[in-house]
């Protein structure tokens, strides 16, 4: 009895699974996924929030002209826990059933790889986040036709960490930081070291912690003992907070420095006073007219602060707007190649996208520094 | 077909065979492990290994992940298995954790980054031929003195002994062959995803296979097989439910514990032998019902229990 | 020198944070023969019941952190009776419990995401985040009003297991279930009391976790490290679960502060397998038969 009714219920399942939506003319339905739960949720509800509010807008004042017709935006977004495996899952979903025509995300570099050869089949271009790996866009020397960015990536990011330590702030010895499980924190890690060292810096400490970790004490005594000028703390701003806190009670009074995953209105909260005086890379000023605008407006609709991805996300927007005028047709295809001409200004910076490697050209790093609880922008800074 | 639904059914395929080996282990000899997506990494990996970097012919790297699987295995089984239930979990659970954490450290593959461009050899069809051997194959022990050596293993480990049968050794067989059959469902999802990254193989899917067993039946084959079907599929139905996915998944997973503890299948398995039992089965419950009500569904076959 | 002792600190430190957690392992073990893994989620309930009694309802300290465990005493308390005692009731095997556990513990984490979000939230400033300098070495001032507290409510728990005669049944029911209700002792009771003291436990370690780590949905994955150390100390033994803490405290820092940061929890898992192949059960625990 069970076991057949099991079987029904799996064939019903079947049935439901594989008819997809109907398509209507006048939509286009563009694809989202990343992180609700997991413990990237933050990030996920964040970006998927900003698409449906920038969706929302965009349709009520009339919805976005493609050749000469005029259509409303349909996002259609999926969550995958951050997990690779589900990435790909939603992926073949939302080209094969709901038949998007784009895909924005996600914001995880592990998840945004896997996902190439399904679009590549699909012929459904992406535009990810805050996915700064390079192997997103480019592997093994060749650029994957249907994987656009609109981040800097790590090497970039790495250099503009490691040039700014050394040549602007004056440090010569730098301990870091950095979680040995996280691909984020390993990539930047390992750029940022390279790039000091060649201009002649030491890294005097390179210690890890293991994602879930929430005590760093063992290993930021170590680093105290090193006597270092800086310290490098390539991860994710709860972990910041968590670490520069118990840094400062074992008396470490030395500058923190960090990378993107820093920037939250939560840092300062749960960072306080012991991230007074630290410096970040960041993707924009948040002075910036623009920034402040979806900053205000993200907030009036949602009762909370944006994060750092809403930005990105906000661009990936944009980016995917241009490109869908530029080809002129609904098609992922011609999409694709129009997202190689795209030339707008965002409010992350310019994007002009490289054929070549499908990154943004151009984009120059901001370097914040916080003050009395503030990010203030210090300087536009390119690395050398 | 349908790239969505070809990928699930893949999926499903690939948890079919990790299954197939921890069914062998739980439900067979009775052994809980936090640890088999350790045995998936080492598995995806080495094949990795053998057809990304020597460009040797994916079988080879599936035979190369079977064996390595089947190796470490081996060495933790000879430091582990002498230990009791919850400390034997506890050693699968860190050596879970310490081949991810070698994994993470060693930039060699990649290191926690992950490792791109690994070609896309898994296809529907090669799961399915090796989902039918593995299940033959697991069919074919159980059947055997070794499968019942273990069951006994499994039901009374002291009288077991008792009875002359070697314990340690009928545990360590069956962890050996989970292993590699775990080594194998890791190089086929290698291949499915043409990427691997430590993170993939974290305790969480260790658990979620365990949890596939158990819903499908200790001791029940076709148990497994319809469990790692349904559990693949299930939270894919679940998307509609958006974020409340993973409490509907928690829920469900109660449900079932104490709605039918047996699993699924408990100590029942589908062979056309049994679907004629079953229908007879069936029908005399029917008449034994409407003559008493007594008939409860959980007193009609044994128990898994020791 | 300095940095020796200040590894010290901080090693006994991280090791009563996970002794705080272990305890209600181990209490759990003692009776049901399983490993709770709902335990982290009661945890993390914990932590968001101090922090909403905190700021929504603006409670003093003392009585957010009582509003807090009587919560989580509660919530333990349900958590048995919905998916623990229908299987208690059938003699499951300890797998199921295990499951079953599984499933309440994904649950709660993923009940919480759903319902108020999964954003990280910060405790109002209670102690001050100062540390005491001793010489060079610095010592927080909520690690010791952590490890007073642990002290404290530990103790308690060992005077009331040794001293009342609910205590003693409970010490039966540990010895042998079936013995002590063939004696009269009402196990259905006893298995209650063990998970409110277990659920008040939780709650002590949320609201002090929830301030020293701030509160998010996964803060309750901690428990992971805090069930190797009662393994490490012996299953079932309170003692032990202590000793095992602070050990596994200890050993992780000094593997991180003189070994390999890399590498800690690879080298903290030899040390435990050695010590569980030459002491099968534990540093503590007693050397016999599996009960299950």
């Amino acid at each position: 009895m069970r076991v057949r009714k099991m079987l029904f219920v799996m064939l019903a399942a079947l049935v439901l699974i594989s008819c997809g939506g109907t398509k209507q003319a006048d939509v286009i339905k563009v694809g989202w996924f990343g992180a609700l739960t997991g413990d990237q949720a933050v990030w996920g509800n964040n970006e998927y929030k900003t698409v449906q509010m920038l969706f929302e807008e965009m349709n009520a004042a009339g919805g976005i002209k493609v050749g000469d017709k005029t259509y409303k935006l349909e996002v259609i977004g999926y969550d995958n826990k951050g997990d690779a495996q589900e990435a790909v899952n939603v992926v073949r979903r939302l080209t094969s059933q709901d038949k998007v025509v784009a895909i924005l995300g996600p914001n995880a570099s592990g998840n945004a790889i896997p996902i190439a050869p399904i679009l590549e089949a699909a012929k459904v271009p992406d535009i990810a986040t805050v996915a700064t790996n390079p192997k997103v866009t480019v592997l093994d020397g060749k650029v994957k036709p249907y994987n656009f960015r609109v981040c800097f990536i790590d090497p970039y990011q790495g250099a503009v960490a490691a040039g700014y330590a050394y040549d602007v702030l004056g440090a010569r010895k730098a301990a870091v930081l950095y979680d040995v499980a996280d691909d984020y924190s390993q990539g930047l890690r390992e750029f940022f070291n390279q790039n000091f060292k060649a201009k002649g810096g030491q890294i005097v400490a390179d210690e890890s912690f293991k994602f879930g970790d929430v005590d760093f004490r063992p290993q930021l005594s170590k680093i105290k003992a090193s006597n270092t000028d800086i310290i490098f703390m390539p991860y994710f701003f709860k972990e910041v907070a968590l670490s520069a806190n118990q840094a400062r009670e074992l008396g470490i009074t030395q500058p923190m420095m960090g990378g993107d995953g820093w920037p939250s209105e939560q840092l300062i909260s749960m960072g306080g006073a012991a991230v007074e005086g630290c410096y970040f890379v960041n993707h924009l000023d948040y002075e910036d007219p623009d920034v402040a605008d979806y900053k205000a407006r993200y907030k009036k609709k949602y009762g909370v602060d944006t994060e750092l991805n809403g930005y990105l996300v906000h661009d990936a927007v944009l980016m995917l707007v241009e490109g869908l005028k530029i080809a002129g047709k609904v098609d992922g295809e011609a999409l694709a190649k129009a997202l190689e001409k795209v030339d707008f200004q965002g409010i992350t910076g310019h994007v002009r996208i490289d054929p070549a490697t499908h990154n943004p050209t151009g984009k120059d790093a901001a370097i914040l520094k916080i003050i009395n609880g503030q990010y203030v922008f210090q300087q536009k800074y390119a690395a050398k | 077909m349908d790239a969505y639904l070809e990928g699930i059914l893949i999926l499903s395929g690939i948890n079919l065979i990790a299954v197939m080996g921890l069914c062998l282990l739980t439900g067979f000899a009775g052994l809980f492990s936090f640890g088999h997506a350790g045995f998936m990494a080492i598995g995806a990996y080495t094949a990795a290994i053998f057809t990304k970097m020597l460009g040797l012919p994916f079988v080879f790297g599936i035979a190369a992940s079977a064996v390595s699987a089947a190796i470490v295995s081996w060495l933790i089984g000879m430091a582990t298995l002498k230990l009791k239930g919850d400390y034997f979990c506890i050693a699968t659970l860190g050596f879970g954790e310490a081949i991810r954490l070698i994994l993470d450290n060693f930039q060699g593959l990649g290191g926690s980054r992950g490792w791109p461009g690994i070609p896309a050899s898994s296809t529907l069809l090669n799961i399915v031929i090796l989902d039918i051997i593995g299940v033959v194959l697991i069919a074919n022990l159980v059947r055997s003195r070794h499968g019942r050596n273990m069951i006994a293993v499994r039901e009374e480990e002291l009288a077991a002994q008792v009875a002359g049968i070697n314990t340690y050794k009928y545990k360590m067989l069956a962890l050996v062959i989970s292993a590699a059959y775990a080594g194998v469902a890791g190089a086929l999802l290698g291949h499915y995803m043409t990427f691997i990254q430590p993170k993939m193989f974290s305790m969480v899917k260790s658990t979620e296979l365990t949890i596939i067993v158990i819903f499908g039946g200790l001791g029940s084959i076709s148990g497994s097989v319809i469990g790692a079907v349904v559990l693949t599929f299930l939270p894919e139905l679940l998307r509609v439910v958006d974020k409340w996915r993973l409490v509907a998944y928690g829920m469900a997973v109660i449900a079932i514990m104490i709605g039918r503890p047996r699993g699924l299948m408990g100590g029942f398995e589908l062979t056309p032998a049994s679907f004629r039992k079953l229908f007879a089965e069936r029908k005399a419950a029917r008449e034994i019902k409407a003559a008493s009500r007594l008939y409860s569904d959980d007193d009609s076959a044994q128990g898994a229990g020791r | 020198m300095a940095q020796f002792l200040q590894q010290i600190v901080n090693g006994l430190s991280i090791g009563s944070v996970y002794a705080l957690m272990a305890v209600g392992y181990s209490l759990v073990y003692s009776i049901m023969n399983f490993s709770n893994f709902a335990h982290g989620g009661v945890i993390m309930f914990g932590a968001y019941f101090g922090f909403f009694a905190m700021t929504l309802l603006k409670l003093p300290f003392l009585a957010a952190f009582a509003l807090s465990f009587t919560g989580t005493a509660l919530l333990a308390l349900l958590i048995e009776r919905i998916a623990y005692k229908p299987l208690r009731e059938r003699r499951a095997p300890f797998l199921y419990f295990i499951i079953s556990a599984m499933g309440a513990s994904i649950f709660l984490e993923n009940i919480v995401i759903a319902t108020i979000g999964p954003t990280f939230r910060t405790y109002p400033k209670v102690f001050s985040r100062t540390a005491i300098a001793l010489g060079s070495i610095a010592v927080g001032r909520l690690d010791l009003i952590m490890f007073f507290v642990s002290a404290i409510s530990l103790a308690l728990l060992v005077l009331f297991i040794e001293k009342t005669k609910m205590g003693k049944a409970i010490q039966a029911s540990a010895y042998n279930m079936k013995a002590a209700a063939l004696m009269g002792v009402n196990t259905d009771q006893i298995v209650m009391i063990v998970f409110i003291l277990g659920g008040i436990l939780a709650g002590i370690a949320g609201v002090f976790f929830g301030m020293k780590y701030t509160v998010y949905p996964q803060i309750g994955n901690i428990t992971t490290k805090s069930f190797v150390a009662a393994v490490f100390g012996g299953l079932g033994s309170l003692p032990g679960a202590v000793l095992g803490s602070v050990l596994l405290g200890i050993i992780e820092t000094m593997v991180a502060g003189y070994l390999s940061s890399q590498f800690r929890d690879l080298i903290a898992f030899v040390i435990l397998i050695a010590v569980l192949v030459f002491r099968p059960s534990g540093i503590m625990g007693k050397i016999s038969e599996e009960k299950a």
